[in-house]
């Protein structure tokens, strides 16, 4: 019987019939999930506090008012808006942008998640741990505080600009603590990302502290929301996530050669520093360009790669571009749940990945235990 | 036999009723006196606005309040005198920044209460742990001045003139402000009068938008200005909505506090150009305090709100 727990290298080549079994099962759950990913952007545009699939809003005289779904259709495709609403804007400018910032940012933090987990060898690694979400934390409350963040056109890009940067700079600080001589020592990062980490959380609780009454802005950027969403954004990010996840699969079968210890790897014909370090800077820029844009969203890098792992198993070729599209499919539905679940009030996302992945993944976790003890 | 019973239960039940009403009639009347019964020598007990009842010793004369609202509400009933200590965002009026600061509601510094040996705490809506010990270790009574609507701002306001013995400045205040608030209810809630859709924007996030929800002061302020609060029924007092929900409820008129955002930033949202407060220009700031506190400075908030969303009715 095969056990797909968190982080074992699969051990199947020599099962025959068994090895069929498996690959048949990765090429269909291959296969499906882009499919799923795809109606789940089609659906995720549909919903929203105006309809077509959502609440409604009330009007002044009280009657609930929805778009039809021909209505919506006609927007999307064809631009008329319709008054008194203006239908082409909230497609065009509210829902399709945000939802592909949510394909985005999901995709990015699953994937550096499932880089991170392979480098690390640890099943707590995330894309934050080297310090990417207390760096960027830090970048973010400044521009925020600073009030600076509230004007117009600078205003928008200012935050996410400052986060970017801190977060880079973080992490850099990080590596250097964690290398001596070319040479990645894995368990001084991982301990100099926890420690940094607490270092920077208290100067955020500082700055929060003395300027208190900004706070309520400030934790939607620690809770993690999509509000900040553009079509800026949008290409941003496309553009950072659409390389660093080609880069990470390219790499899917040297982080299989790294599970297997440091020394196989090498003999395997893999450069083990090379590796990691190229693995660390695309996750860095990849997340803290996601980061700087939507706070920080937290259980999906962390959380998505273990489910794929168990559905899928830990053969990297297979779970990169599977956690990239199930971190994706995730976060579009969960935005859609934060907009929707107390309408006409939003909720930060942060919020719904926890709330819905948590208890999610405990059941996924006992039953591939309890399967693999049978 | 079983009716028997049954009706000797049901009297049974009648007279429990009858002594617990009586009992609740006494009581009620006992505080309702109480609450109009005042003396310097002799302690007295109010009913604050959360319904408890304070017991105090006498007229306090060291009051320290750790909100902003219940500062400028002693102040302006000429009891400002009385403040030993205020928290740090009582800046209005200009005196208050001199007194001691205590901290805030979130974060109280309690030794320093304690050093400045106050005989009454005020606070706002929010009531600390800390406060709520105080109280209990060191027998500081606190009162509770916070309310939800206009109407409720004067009932404020004599209470403050209650605990503090200016209650002949207090009632003139609330007879002024009560006088403005139905002269300018004249004009703005006359029949024939439209009711503009106005979205009062606090602050913001992206595309996220925080404003005043049903049961609020701020949807209270809005609709005796005249205006129709868009988020009337949003499902929480200050609900945070989303742009396309904005877009959707298409406002006459946007209102945004002053340090929140501008109105570039606004006019320059991704969507709202069809919105008609941005074709048509009626995109207005307002003091955040004016706003956003609810003393005897609410009524300016709601003269300017009023002649904001109807300026022809205030040439």
């Amino acid at each position: 019987m095969l056990r797909v727990g968190p982080l074992s290298a699969s051990t199947t080549e020599s099962m025959g019939t068994e090895y069929q079994r498996i690959v048949r099962r990765r090429i269909l759950i291959l296969s499906v999930l882009p499919i799923v990913l795809f109606v789940t952007v089609i659906v995720g545009t549909f919903i929203g506090t105006t309809g077509p699939i959502g609440p409604g809003i009330r009007t002044a005289t009280g009657e609930i008012q929805r778009i039809s779904f021909e209505d919506a259709v006609d927007a999307i495709l064809h631009g008329h808006g319709n008054w008194p609403f203006d239908y082409h804007a909230i497609f065009w400018t509210q829902r399709i942008p945000r939802v592909l910032l949510a394909v985005l940012v999901g995709a990015s933090l699953a994937c550096a998640g499932t880089a991170m987990q392979a480098v690390f060898r640890n099943p707590m690694a995330d894309p934050f741990i080297v310090g990417v979400s207390s760096g960027a934390s830090v970048g973010a409350v400044a521009a925020t505080l600073s009030g600076l963040a509230a004007f117009a056109v600078v205003g928008t890009f200012l935050t996410p600009l400052l986060a970017f940067c801190t977060a880079l700079l973080t992490v850099f600080v990080v590596y250097r603590l964690g290398t001596v001589k070319g040479k990645v020592y894995v368990d001084t990062l991982l301990l100099s990302g926890v420690a940094m980490a607490a270092f920077l959380g208290a100067i955020v609780s500082s700055l929060i502290y003395f300027a208190r009454q900004e706070f309520h802005r400030v934790i939607f950027w620690l809770l993690g929301s999509l509000s900040m969403q553009s079509w800026t954004a949008d290409a941003i990010l496309a553009l950072t996530v659409g390389v660093g996840v080609l880069v990470i699969f390219l790499y899917s079968r040297d982080l299989n050669a790294l599970l297997l210890g440091e020394e196989t790897a090498h003999n395997l014909g893999t450069d083990p520093e090379a590796l990691k370090t190229i693995m660390l800077i695309v996750a860095a820029v990849m997340t803290s360009a996601a980061v700087a844009f939507t706070g920080v969203i937290g259980f999906i890098g962390l959380i998505i790669p273990h489910m794929m792992r168990i559905v899928v198993g830990a053969d990297h070729r297979v779970l990169v571009p599977a956690s990239t599209l199930a971190g994706a499919i995730f976060l579009v539905w969960a935005d859609a749940i934060a907009r929707t679940v107390i309408s006409p009030n939003t909720l930060p996302v942060g919020i719904v990945t926890a709330m819905c992945g948590g208890p999610f993944f405990l059941y996924l976790l006992r039953r591939s235990r309890v399967e693999g003890e049978k | 036999m079983g009716s028997k019973r049954t009706s000797s239960s049901v009297r049974r039940v009648w007279t429990v009723l009858g002594v617990v009403l009586t009992a609740i009639i006494a009581f009620s009347s006992g505080y309702l006196v109480a609450s109009f019964t005042q003396n310097e020598a002799v302690g007295f007990s109010v009913v604050d606005d959360y319904g408890r009842t304070v017991t105090l010793d006498g007229i306090p004369d060291r009051i320290v309040s750790i909100a902003p609202t219940p500062t400028e509400i002693l102040y302006s009933i000429g009891a400002g005198s009385l403040l030993v200590g205020v928290d740090n965002y009582s800046d209005f009026p200009e005196e208050a920044r001199l007194l001691t600061k205590v901290g805030d509601a979130f974060e109280l510094n309690t030794e320093m209460i304690i050093a400045l040996k106050p005989d009454l705490v005020v606070c706002g809506d929010l009531v600390p742990r800390q406060l709520i010990q105080l109280g209990e270790t060191q027998g500081i009574p606190y009162v509770i001045l916070a309310d939800r609507t206009v109407e409720a701002v004067f009932k404020t306001i004599r209470l403050a003139g209650i605990i503090t013995g200016h209650v002949d400045e207090a009632d003139q205040l609330a007879a002024n402000l009560s006088e403005r608030v139905n002269a300018l209810t004249a004009k703005t809630l006359a029949d024939g009068v439209s009711k503009p859709k106005v979205l009062v924007e606090t602050w913001s996030w992206g595309t996220s938008i925080s404003t005043f929800g049903p049961g609020s002061y701020g949807d209270d302020v809005i609709a005796l200005a005249g205006g129709t609060n868009i988020a009337k029924y949003a499902a929480s007092e200050y609900p945070m909505v989303e742009s396309e929900f904005v877009i959707a409820q298409n406002p006459d008129v946007v209102v945004y506090t002053m340090s929140s955002t501008t109105k570039d930033a606004i006019i320059g949202r991704s969507g709202w150009e069809n919105v008609t407060a941005v074709q048509q220009d009626h995109v207005y700031s307002i003091p955040d305090d004016l706003i956003s506190r609810y003393g005897a400075r609410l009524i300016d908030g709601l003269e300017q709100l009023a002649v904001t969303i109807h300026p022809e009715l205030f040439p």
